[in-house]
């Protein structure tokens, strides 16, 4: 079975590369992340700018995340976001009122950040970087606040990515080491520790994500070496928390892999690279066969240039596939 | 730079380094792309070119190296006026002008940068994607400056060429001890991307490219 990819909208965001985008979980606001120094913010009904977020990082802006809402008083809590830079610290803004301000500016990597992302209580935020490490902070509700909780240090080069479980405090990275490492809070203590070490990529890992729901526990990847890999827990009576390589997904990738994502709604992955592809995958017979099909290859995605970032998320019901490129575009594609 | 990392490096004769004119002397490869040399193209008398009637565009001769430039029939020639692929002679033009970090020399005179490992594949068409794959020679096994000639080399590609390419750059297999470490940094573009916000690193590149015409 194939599916069509069809260019809903496009919208010309930046001047620079847009290496990073995200979509908030229960608003229809999107985020971008560029090289011009700049975060902008969209509203994804009207795809109007709302505002944009400048003058605070001195160098790219590379990655950002709205922060989920979560709590019984959703309503009297106003949107926010982090923004990690390659001048190393991380700025957090939020809505208060009809005004986006900064809240705070998070230092603390000693080089580029990579990438950042929030738990889903919007408790915990992960960053990472160039100088090896993970940092994961205890955010108040004002965000204001941020105490480094753990500082984990056992990737042996750049961190490229960070990713959490959508419901359990789990937290995947991938780095230029070429491995993928998963990370949790130990029993005894507060401490935070790295449970499983998924090797298999010949490259640099660029992009992790979770399959959503607690069903099954599996890992997704994305790499340098042109591939997509699915990483599996297995039970295992004697031994805790057994990690093998399930799939690697049928080759679709001429060049590095930037970015992938995990739907909830389908359970399909897409894929992005430099070689300008989006690529959606699905997985044949039953959910967790492991045995996956390509069902869509849009190639040119983004023209001659390298798409960076690819999420899937809803509107009204309906399920898009959303990226961004080096052209500094923000495509949404309807399926 | 304090201290000079190879002092006595081998050095090409700028008259021996490849050149347009070469190419068509020897007749060997067909040129791609001629426009520059409108001049040697009528010395040596290519007469199914009708310059004349379309003096600045001047079409393709072959597709690729293997044909003979002579059976270029008037239709290919319809086919691909609109395009103009660029090929390794042209690329070899961009980056051999580079000076070298350490020497009063660009990397052309110090076979840093050779024609025969610079390949391109582009069929000039500005809508789909091109790619140019370099390897470089350092003077030495223990070049550490081999990183930021690469990282030069790209700059001046980037800054140069369409936003259609997709450059690799690698070292030559055998001519470095640490060939994967350089490879792999070379070809991050968060990596090279970042360096190049560095205004320290990006003043050494500025230096080194200033000798490119």
């Amino acid at each position: 079975m194939t599916i069509q990819l069809q260019l809903h909208h496009s919208i010309r965001a930046h001047q620079d590369k847009l290496w990073s985008l995200s979509v908030h979980k229960t608003q229809p606001l999107l985020a971008t992340a560029s090289s011009d120094k700049t975060c902008k913010i969209f509203n994804l009904s009207t795809k109007q700018e709302i505002t944009s977020l400048d003058d605070t990082h001195k160098r790219s802006i590379r990655t950002v995340a709205w922060k989920p809402i979560v709590g019984d008083d959703d309503d009297e809590v106003e949107p926010s976001l982090a923004c990690g830079s390659f001048d190393s610290t991380i700025s957090v803004w939020g809505q208060d009122q009809t005004e986006w301000s900064l809240f705070a500016v998070i230092e603390g990597h000693e080089n580029e950040v990579k990438c950042v992302a929030w738990n889903n209580s919007g408790e915990l935020l992960a960053s990472c970087s160039r100088d090896k490490t993970i940092w994961i902070w205890e955010a108040d509700r004002d965000n204001e606040e941020f105490e480094c909780i753990s500082v984990l240090q056992d990737h042996t080069q750049d961190v490229k990515c960070v990713t959490w479980h959508d419901s359990l405090d789990l937290l995947a990275s991938g780095s230029y080491d070429d491995s993928v490492r998963l990370w949790r809070e130990e029993d005894d203590d507060e401490d935070w520790g790295c449970f499983a070490e998924l090797k298999g990529h010949k490259g640099t890992v660029w992009g992790v994500g979770f399959e959503k729901g607690e069903e099954r526990l599996r890992v997704v990847s994305c790499s340098d070496d042109h591939t997509v890999k699915v990483w599996k827990c297995v039970d295992d009576a004697d031994e805790e928390d057994v990690w093998i390589e399930q799939s690697t997904l049928p080759s679709a990738h001429q060049r590095a892999v930037y970015s992938v994502c995990w739907s909830g709604v389908s359970g399909r992955i897409a894929s992005v690279g430099s070689d300008g592809r989006l690529v959606v995958y699905e997985e044949d017979e039953e959910a967790g066969s492991g045995k996956w099909n390509i069902v869509a290859v849009k190639e040119l995605a983004h023209g001659v240039y390298e798409v960076n970032s690819v999420k899937w998320f809803s509107l009204q019901g309906k399920e898009y596939l959303i990226t961004g490129g080096d052209d500094g575009v923000v495509n949404i594609w309807s399926i | 730079m304090s201290e000079v990392i190879n002092a006595n490096p081998t050095i090409l004769d700028v008259n021996a380094l490849p050149t347009r004119e070469d190419e068509l002397n020897s007749k060997s490869q067909a040129p791609k792309r001629l426009n520059h040399n409108i001049d040697t193209l009528l010395r040596l008398s290519l007469t199914k070119l009708k310059l004349n009637e379309s003096p600045t565009v001047i079409p393709a001769l072959t597709d690729d190296e293997t044909s003979d430039s002579a059976s270029a029939s008037a239709s290919d020639f319809e086919e691909l006026e609109e395009f103009e692929p660029i090929d390794s002679q042209e690329i070899y033009d961009l980056i051999a002008t580079i000076s070298d970090p350490e020497h009063p020399l660009t990397l052309g005179q110090l076979a840093v940068i050779n024609l025969p490992d610079i390949k391109v594949i582009d069929n000039g068409d500005p809508e789909s994607m091109a790619e140019v794959v370099i390897k470089i020679t350092p003077t030495i096994t223990h070049c550490s400056l081999a990183t930021l000639i690469g990282l030069g080399i790209r700059v001046r590609l980037e800054r140069a060429l369409p936003a259609r390419f997709r450059i690799t750059i690698l070292v030559k297999e055998g001519t470095h001890q640490s060939e994967n470490q350089v490879n792999k940094q070379l070809n991050d573009k968060e990596r090279v991307f970042a360096a190049c916000e560095n205004d320290q690193l990006l003043g050494v590149i500025s230096t080194m490219l200033k000798t490119c015409k």
